[in-house]
């Protein structure tokens, strides 16, 4: 029992750490995405810069992104891990796949968010003198805020989903945890455990994020 | 500051949002911009406000021509105008007092001189004490004048008001007008305000142009327009003002064919009843009253005049020598 729990406390640290290192790199990533998209749409959608050549081109990359199923995405991304990490197989180098299948997602999804900004509040910050990146960082990020967090708890919570679909390729983890042992050693504990706590995460991820989000908007 | 178009065209499309506008809104006035949707008025707004470039055309602040302006400049130069809107348009993500200083964040002024500046500009358009209050917990009133004071707070030398009492009830509209009047007179604005509603420009405006199809179809001063209106639309809009206005009363549904004008002094004459005793016409009177349009009473008659055409015509001659205005209306009122 005592080797169970240690195998499932550390399969849940692995799990936290991919999904919260993976959650970083694919802000970092699909956030300027995400507000590149809104910036350069059309005007009607609130674009400041529209641009419509630069955002056909970079949405259909998003689609395509997107639209890649993961596991595929993962086996693609294996050599890229190697470049990176050194090696393909682990906890970190899922990190990358993880990060690169979600940064996509997090562009459409902050794209979203600040289209739904009102497109009055942008112009009244023209009106008055603001630069394209004054709207941005003043005006357009924190209007959208609440929908925001919407967004990043979203990301966090299907990452969590992809987190354990990568243990089915050696990515450590819940999910790994999950088929090593219960799966292909017919451990139904350890199947269940490993389900149990992912339940619990992802709860835990959408209470937090709800509580968030209701107090920004408590507060306006 | 004076503010002058030269022959303004913006087209979208095959539509001629603003077809050839020219005007002069002479500095330090209050100047009315008037007409039904669609007509051009957001378009005209967004070319003088410099939002948008004219296809054709010229717009200058004082001597200097802004519609032209590369885009470092135009920043700097919208930075020294302020502007209201129907919907506010304030800021959810900030509260009032925060909504005041961000023009001035924007122009990087430093941290002191903006919460004194905040402080000045919430006591001058009402709100003093108001300043932590959330957006969402002010009234249409208050998030307007919480707008004014964001308008105002890099001390602009034109305000610009796009239907800025539109989503207000009747006394909120006459409170904010009063205070764009006050502060336009403290601070020698110009300001230019774009509207639908006639009760504005009576209430508010020194000068009105009228707009209709993108075209300036009248223009001149307020009291002027409203006794001796030329255009179909300015009488339109006249017309509808006087239909629901308090003081002007209409206890007939239908007829009406014709409407007479009195200004001033006139409306103490007892013009209708020496006309009757000397054409022998008779009135029926469908609504009456008297408006008040910038300091001058303007009285407004409803009527029918009988029995027949040639009386009738006579009639209109008498009170036309009497120097009141009679327009005929097409199809009563």
């Amino acid at each position: 029992m005592n080797t169970m729990f240690q195998l499932v406390w550390e399969a849940t640290q692995q799990t936290i750490v991919m999904v919260f290192l993976s959650t970083i790199f694919s802000l970092i990533l699909g956030f300027p995405i995400g507000v590149l998209l809104h910036v350069t749409g059309s005007e009607e959608h609130g674009g400041i810069l529209p641009h419509p050549a630069f955002y056909a081109v970079m949405s259909r990359i998003v689609n395509i992104l997107r639209s890649f199923p993961f596991l595929i995405l993962m086996i693609v991304l294996m050599p890229l891990s190697r470049l990176i990490i050194g090696t393909s197989i682990g906890t970190m180098a899922t990190v990358i796949p993880l990060s690169i299948a979600a940064a996509p997602f997090v562009a459409r999804v902050i794209e979203s968010s600040l289209k739904e900004v009102d497109p009055g509040v942008v112009q009244a910050a023209k009106a008055m003198g603001s630069t394209n990146w004054q709207i941005i960082v003043k005006v357009l990020i924190p209007e959208a805020l609440p929908s925001l967090v919407s967004g990043v708890t979203l990301t966090i919570i299907n990452l969590i989903g992809y987190s354990a679909m990568a243990g089915a390729i050696g990515g450590g983890g819940l999910g790994d945890l999950a088929i090593r042992y219960g799966y292909q050693r017919f451990r139904p504990s350890y199947m269940v455990a490993a389900v149990v706590i992912i339940i619990v995460m992802v709860e835990l991820i959408q209470f937090i994020g709800d509580r968030i989000s209701g107090h920004l908007i408590s507060r306006r | 500051m004076q503010i002058t178009l030269k022959n303004l065209k913006r087209n979208y499309a095959s539509l001629h949002a603003v077809d050839g506008v020219s005007l002069d809104i002479p500095s330090n006035t209050v100047y009315g911009i008037i007409g039904r949707s669609g007509a051009g008025k957001s378009t005209l707004v967004r070319l003088i406000s410099m939002l948008e470039k004219p296809d054709q055309g010229e717009v200058y602040y004082g001597d200097k021509r802004v519609d032209n302006l590369p885009k470092d400049e135009l920043i700097q130069e919208r930075r020294k105008i302020g502007m209201i809107f129907q919907n506010f348009n304030l800021f959810a993500s900030r509260n009032a007092e925060e909504n005041i200083a961000y023009p001035m964040e924007i122009c990087h002024m430093d941290k002191e001189h903006i919460k004194k500046r905040t402080e000045e500009l919430l006591a001058l358009v009402g709100l003093e004490g108001r300043g932590k209050a959330p957006v969402s917990t002010l009234s249409g009133g208050q998030k307007q004048r919480v707008a004014i004071a964001r308008a105002l707070a890099v001390e602009p030398q034109i305000l610009f008001c796009d239907e800025a009492t539109s989503a207000l009830d009747p006394q909120t509209t006459r409170a904010i007008l009063a205070l764009i009047k006050e502060i336009q007179k403290k601070m020698n604005l110009t300001v230019v305000m774009i509207t639908h509603q006639m009760e504005v420009v009576r209430d508010a405006c020194d000068r009105v142009a009228v707009l209709d199809a993108g075209k300036i179809v009248e223009e001149g001063i307020v009291s002027d327009i409203f006794e001796r209106p030329q255009s179909p639309v300015t009488k339109e809009f006249i017309s509808a003002l006087t239909t629901v206005h308090d003081s002007v009363v209409r206890w007939s549904e239908d007829g009406g064919h014709y409407t007479l004008r009195f200004r001033g002094t006139k409306t103490g004459d007892p013009i209708i009843s020496s006309v009757t005793l000397k054409t022998g016409a008779v009135f029926n009177i469908r609504a009456a009253g008297v408006q008040e349009v910038d300091g001058t009473e303007i009285g407004v008659m409803i009527t029918d005049i009988g029995p027949d055409k040639q009386i009738a015509a006579e009639a209109i001659k008498a009170l036309r020598n009497e120097g009141v205005v009679v327009e005929e209306t097409e199809e009563g009122f």
